[in-house]
C-alpha cells in the first residue's frame, strides 16, 4: 500500500511521466518492440523537459520586455507576443498542466475518432502540433471555469475533439473547389480566419481574375530560416521598447550592461527560447502522434485525413506569397488599434506565413487577385484582434505578456468563458 | 457551408480522371511510347515534363503503383509544386486508404509518412530551401 501510495503521489504526479506513459501506452497498441516502447517513452519525456526548459528562457525574456514596454509607453493594456507555442510552453510547465494537457490530446484523438464513426463528419485530424494547441486551450480554460482531474480532462477531450472533427468541415466546401477532389481535408485550427477572408473576397472580389494568372517570385527567401524571421521581427520591437523605456527603468534588469546591447541579446534570448521550446514540442509528439494517427485511420478506414495547412500551397503558390504579403499589412494595422480590444499584439512572423498564406488560397478561390488583396488584409486585422480580446483572460489565468495566435484555439477559449458567464447566472 | 453553394457545384475531378477501359490500352501505350524516348532526352526541364506525362498517362489509366514511380522520379529530378505533387496526394491518400482498409500497418505508416514528406516538401519550396 505504501509503496502504491508513493507511486500516486510522487510519480503519476510528475507530467513527464504521464506523458512519457501515454507514449508507452501508444507504441504499445501498434505492437512495437520493447526496446522501442522504452526508448520512445523515454524520448518523449525528454521532450516534454527540453519543452519546459525552453519556455522558462522565453519566459525570462518576456518579463524584460514587459516591464520595458510598461514603462516605454505607459499603456495600461500592457504588450503581449502572439506565441501559441509560448502558451503552450507556460501551460506545460509553469502552470504546472502538462499532465492533462497530454492526456487531453489522446482524449482528442479519441473523441474525433468517434465522432468520425458515427456522424457524417468522416474528418480525421492528423495535424500533431495543432492538436497539441488546442489541447493546451482546452485544459486551461476547462482549469479556469474550475474543472479539475477527470472531468477537466473529459470536458477538454470533448470540446477539443467537437473542434478538430468540425473546423476541417467548415473549410471543406472551399478545400474542395481548391483542390477539385473530396479526398483530403484542412487539419489546421485557424478555420475561421480562412472563412472569414473567403467571404471577404467572395463580396469584394472577381474570382475570374486569379492570382495564379500574375508572375511572381516562386518563394519567400527570407522566410527560409525561421528562426531568423522571428528574429528580424523581434530585435526592432524589442529595441524600440527599451529606446523609449530608456536605462533607468531597464536597470534592474541589465544591470551595468548598456540597455540597448540587452535589449538586443533579449529578443534573441527570446527566439533561443521558442528553438529550444519546439525542439521540444517536435521530441514530445515524435511518438505520441504517429501512433493515434496509424490507430484512427485503421478505425475509420473510409475518413478524410485533415492535413496540415502546407498541403494546399502547391494548388496556389502565388497566392501563399499575396496571402502573407497582406496579412502582414493587415496585421501590422490589427496591431496598432489591437489595444482597443484588450492588449498591444505584436505579431508572430511564422503564423502570418502559414494562416496567411492558406488565407490567401482561400481568397483567391473566392475572389481572385482582388479578393486575396482584401481578404487577406482583414484577415490579417481578424487575426490580431481575436488574440487581444483573449489576451485579458490569458493574464487572469496567469500567462505573461504572451496570448495566442491560431484562431480557432483563441474560439475555443472565448467558447469556455461564455460557458462560465453562463454558469455564473446560476 | 451555407456562405459558398453546396458540395454538389462542384464535380469530383478523381471520378473524371478514372479513364473508361477503351482509353486505358491507348494509355498504357503512350506511357509506354515516352518511357522510350525517356532514354534519349537529356534536358532536365524536359526530363520532368516527359516523367510527369508518363505518371499522368498511368494515373489516368488507374495504374497507381506506376504513376507513383515515375511522379517520384519526376520530384526526385526536379522538386517542383505541380501536377506530380497534387496527383501524387490523391495517389498515396488512395494508397494509404486500401492499407488501411487490408489493415497492413507497415504500408499505411509508409504511404502516412509519404504525404508528410510532400508537405515538407511544399513548406520548403515556398520559402525557397531547396
Amino acid at each position: 500500500m505504501a509503496v502504491l501510495n508513493f507511486i500516486i503521489n510522487n510519480i503519476l504526479t510528475q507530467a513527464a511521466v504521464v506523458i512519457g506513459l501515454i507514449a508507452c501506452l501508444g507504441l504499445a497498441l501498434q505492437k512495437k518492440s520493447l526496446g522501442t516502447v522504452v526508448s520512445g517513452t523515454l524520448k518523449t519525456m525528454l521532450g516534454f523537459l527540453v519543452l519546459s526548459a525552453g519556455s522558462s528562457v522565453i519566459q525570462s525574456s518576456l518579463s524584460f520586455f514587459g516591464t520595458a514596454f510598461n514603462a516605454a509607453f505607459h499603456m495600461k493594456e500592457g504588450a503581449v507576443v502572439a506565441s501559441i507555442e509560448a502558451i503552450n510552453g507556460q501551460a506545460m510547465s509553469d502552470l504546472g498542466l502538462g499532465g492533462e494537457i497530454a492526456i487531453t490530446l489522446a482524449g482528442i484523438f479519441v473523441v474525433n475518432v468517434i465522432l468520425a464513426r458515427v456522424t457524417k463528419f468522416k474528418y480525421i485530424f492528423l495535424t500533431g502540433q495543432a492538436l497539441l494547441w488546442e489541447a493546451t486551450l482546452c485544459v486551461v480554460f476547462a482549469w479556469f471555469t474550475g474543472l479539475r482531474g477527470l472531468p477537466l480532462i473529459l470536458v477538454g477531450s470533448l470540446v477539443g475533439g467537437v473542434f478538430a472533427t468540425l473546423m476541417p468541415a467548415l473549410a471543406q466546401p472551399i478545400v474542395r473547389q481548391i483542390t477539385g477532389t473530396d479526398d483530403i481535408a484542412l487539419g489546421h485550427l485557424c478555420t475561421v480566419g480562412y472563412m472569414v477572408s473567403a467571404l471577404v473576397a467572395k463580396v469584394t472580389g472577381d474570382r475570374t481574375k486569379s492570382a495564379e494568372d500574375i508572375q511572381l517570385p516562386k518563394s519567400l527567401e527570407f522566410l527560409q530560416d525561421t528562426y531568423l524571421s522571428v528574429m528580424t521581427v523581434m530585435i526592432p520591437f524589442y529595441l524600440i521598447t527599451a529606446a523609449f523605456a530608456g536605462a533607468e527603468a531597464c536597470a534592474p534588469f541589465c544591470g551595468s550592461t548598456n540597455h540597448i546591447v540587452y535589449a538586443f541579446l533579449q529578443a534573441l534570448q527570446f527566439v533561443t527560447g521558442l528553438y529550444v521550446l519546439m525542439a521540444g514540442v517536435r521530441m514530445l509528439l515524435a511518438e505520441i502522434v504517429p501512433a493515434f494517427q496509424g490507430i484512427s485511420m485503421k478505425l475509420v478506414p473510409s475518413s478524410r485525413p485533415a492535413l496540415d495547412c502546407p498541403v494546399l500551397f502547391p494548388y496556389a503558390p502565388n497566392s501563399v506569397i499575396l496571402g502573407f504579403v497582406f496579412t502582414t499589412i493587415g496585421s501590422l494595422i490589427g496591431m496598432l488599434i489591437s489595444p482597443m480590444f484588450g492588449a498591444f499584439v505584436i505579431p508572430g512572423v511564422m503564423s502570418n506565413f502559414f494562416a496567411g498564406g492558406t488565407a490567401g488560397i482561400f481568397a483567391n478561390q473566392m475572389g481572385g487577385r482582388r479578393g486575396v488583396v482584401i481578404g487577406c488584409i482583414v484577415h490579417g486585422i481578424f487575426i490580431m484582434i481575436l488574440p487581444a480580446m483573449l489576451a485579458p483572460m490569458l493574464a487572469q489565468i496567469g500567462f505573461v505578456n504572451i496570448t495566442c495566435t491560431d484562431v480557432d484555439t483563441i474560439i475555443t477559449g472565448f467558447f469556455f468563458m461564455l460557458i462560465k458567464s453562463v454558469a455564473g447566472f446560476f | 457551408m451555407f456562405f459558398f453553394g453546396k458540395k454538389k457545384a462542384e464535380p469530383d475531378r478523381t471520378k473524371e480522371e478514372a479513364a473508361p477501359k477503351a482509353d486505358k490500352d491507348g494509355l498504357l501505350e503512350k506511357a509506354s511510347e515516352l518511357i522510350r524516348k525517356l532514354d534519349t532526352v537529356q534536358d532536365k526541364k524536359e526530363k520532368t515534363a516527359l516523367l510527369n506525362e508518363i505518371g499522368s498517362c498511368y494515373f489516368q489509366a488507374d495504374e497507381k503503383d506506376q504513376a507513383i514511380y515515375y511522379y517520384e522520379q519526376s520530384l526526385e529530378e526536379d522538386r517542383q509544386l505541380g501536377k506530380a505533387y497534387t496527383d501524387l496526394l490523391k495517389l498515396y491518400n488512395q494508397k494509404r486508404q486500401e492499407a488501411a482498409e487490408a489493415k497492413d500497418d507497415e504500408k499505411l505508416k509508409e504511404y502516412m509518412d509519404k504525404v508528410q514528406g510532400l508537405m515538407q516538401m511544399s513548406k520548403d519550396v515556398l520559402r525557397g530551401k531547396m
